[in-house]
């Protein structure tokens, strides 16, 4: 199994000059069996390049399974740029959380509706399928076998455990860490008090958290925020590298990546968070990676010498672009 | 007048190596007159970047006015609603001026439905700190922002209507459009070409190089050379090509311009994001 960075960026892309190691797309990965076949882990802006290559890798239409960990429109907005939605033949199977009332296919759907865009998911030529997903139900596609994790993030999110190949990765993104505050159904202004309710419901989504990630190999994680900018910003939703690391070292997993960067840090700043992660993982017994645009790891034990050479240069020890490097 | 290209990009921004000298922000122009009154055309992603200059002034404190044209709501041309700083001080005060959109939902349902709880964790309008204020306009009227006199015409994008504007503060004007396709190349909508009328600088589509163009008609855009027609019958100074492919990279760029400059005495450039002019 191998996984493949097309967006690493939170919120919102980012285009210029600070970014281009690191890149500027939202949230996209690629994830492909031995065997060759894809599943796709949220549908930013990543997804438009990750699209015009699979269509010029395919020889026929296929059908795509997107995994999707939210809906807020970091996570989505690639969808409707994804180049083989506009073949015919093609089908899009969405698999994802939903918490308020309406139907999967209106919320994704409304995504191109006529105010937003030009062309509606309806109109496309691919067939679009709908199917929720609920923390703690697994399913199978193809060789793939998923677990959805439940995440603390506002409006709710999940998180996926995948195996495969004999192997297994989880891609934990978008969520806040399971101390300060819980998110639910509405807006937060600013963190609220938690009730004894609020403490036990966050001691147990991070309990299930840890539980599922235990054995895994590589913990794709949001690390979104410094520890400065969490202070200050403890109700958005997001986590920071020491605490993903807190997760990892809890549920003994092997490599974290660090992910869904904000779109404030450019590649100098970058550089010193992955170097000051790495530098923190190594006293803990986790190696810490990462994720850049085009980066692709080989998931498991076998591809520890590969890995090796993608944590070398995440240290940022070269400027240059290139394949395995930011 | 000054003026100042935040986002020229069309469709979705487009981060990378090869589009750093023109840019990969979504639309987003800021005005400012002599005195000081400014004025932004368009929320794409360019205004995250302007955003961080004016919280670093008044709208950081709370005090910051500012009036923003939309020409239609492509989320291209919203997007950056969300992270725009200034929305979350209170005490600032923000105006939305667009048409409705041509599909029969209001401006504000619409913008809305952008920052709904499936979509942002802002979950609506109402959670923004500033004073935000949707008004509605119709597109082919006069519209009143202190500084500037605006006049306004629906323009055709495929399938909708897209607003045009024709901005004049310091005796200087400047006509704004983006996301346009006229029925044909060679005979704009005469409401663009009095909108462009001796305009110190025409802002224009040119989503498309004009070879690419035939495989593209209908889909809303321009190729480069329909700017120039415009320019050209309208008598218009300067033209900025804008709203540039999400496939036209830096290099690819210089090339319509060279050749769309070549085709006409009105000078020729390409808005890069970043730049500054002075109308």
């Amino acid at each position: 199994m191998q996984i493949t960075f097309w967006g690493v960026r939170g919120s919102y892309p980012v285009p210029g000059a600070a970014t281009v190691r690191y890149g500027g797309q939202t949230s996209c990965v690629e994830v492909r069996a031995a065997g060759g076949e894809t599943v796709i882990v949220d549908a930013g802006t990543g997804m438009r390049a990750l699209g015009n290559k699979l269509l010029r890798e395919a020889t026929r239409p296929q059908h795509y399974h997107v995994l999707l960990s939210h809906v807020h429109w970091d996570h989505i907005q690639g969808l409707p740029f994804f180049s083989p939605a506009y073949i015919a033949g093609t089908r899009i199977s969405i698999h994802a959380l939903l918490t308020a009332a309406d139907e999967l296919h209106q919320v994704i759907g409304g995504i191109t509706r006529h105010e937003f865009f030009p062309m509606s998911l309806e109109a496309v030529p691919a067939q679009f399928e709908f199917h929720q997903v609920e923390p703690g139900v697994e399913l199978d596609l193809g060789p793939f076998h998923v677990m959805p994790i439940a995440l603390n993030h506002p409006f709710g999110a999940v998180g996926y455990r995948i195996d495969g190949d004999g192997s297994s990765w989880a891609y934990i993104a978008d969520t806040a860490p399971f101390d300060r505050v819980l998110h639910k159904q509405h807006f937060l202004a600013g963190p609220e008090v938690l009730t004894d309710d609020d403490r036990i419901a966050l001691e147990a989504m991070r309990d299930a958290l840890v539980r599922r990630l235990e054995g895994v190999d590589t913990v794709v994680y949001d690390t979104h925020f410094t520890e400065d900018e969490y202070r200050r910003f403890p109700h958005y939703g997001h986590s920071t590298p020491d605490q993903a690391l807190e997760i990892c070292v809890a549920a003994k997993v092997r490599r974290l990546v660090l992910y869904h960067h904000a779109p404030s840090h450019g590649d100098d700043q970058m550089d010193r968070i992955a170097e000051e992660a790495l530098r923190k993982g190594a006293t803990m017994g986790v190696e810490v990676l990462t994720s850049f645009e085009g980066m692709s790891l080989p998931i498991g034990p076998d591809a520890d010498a590969e890995a090796g050479g993608a944590a070398a240069a995440a240290t940022g020890a070269s400027s240059d672009a290139g394949k395995g490097q930011p | 007048m000054k003026l100042r290209f935040w986002g020229v990009r069309g469709s979705c921004a487009t981060p990378g190596r090869e589009f750093l000298r023109y840019g990969g922000n979504t639309p987003s122009v800021e005005l400012v007159t002599d005195a000081g009154q400014r004025l932004l055309i368009d929320l794409g992603t360019g205004a995250t970047e302007l955003a961080k200059q004016l919280m670093g002034a008044e709208f950081g404190a709370g005090k910051g006015a500012l009036p923003i044209l939309l020409t239609h709501t492509h989320l291209d041309h919203i997007q950056g609603l969300p992270f725009f700083t200034p929305f979350f001080i209170k005490g600032n005060e923000i105006r939305i001026l667009g048409a409705n959109p041509t599909s029969g939902s209001s401006l504000e349902a619409t913008l809305q439905n952008q920052l709904s709880p499936h979509y942002s964790p802002l979950s609506g309008l109402e959670n923004l700190a500033a004073g935000v204020s949707i008004e509605t306009i119709t597109a082919g009227q006069a519209i009143a922002v202190p500084g500037f006199e605006i006049l306004t015409a629906p323009v055709p994008h495929g399938s909708m209507w897209t607003t045009a504007y024709r901005i004049t503060a310091d005796g200087k004007t400047v006509a704004y459009l983006s996301d346009v396709e006229y029925p044909s190349v060679d005979e704009p909508l005469p409401a663009a070409v009095e909108l462009a009328s001796g305009a110190d600088l025409l802002i224009h589509d040119a989503m498309h190089a004009d070879h690419d163009y035939d495989l593209r008609r209908g889909w809303g855009h321009s190729p480069a050379r329909a700017g120039v027609v415009v320019a050209e019958q309208a008598g218009a100074k300067k033209l900025a090509l804008f709203h540039h492919s999400p496939d036209a990279t830096d290099d690819m760029i210089d090339e319509v311009v060279a050749r769309t400059a070549g085709r006409t005495a009105v000078p020729v450039f390409a808005a890069a994001e970043g730049s500054y002019l002075d109308i």
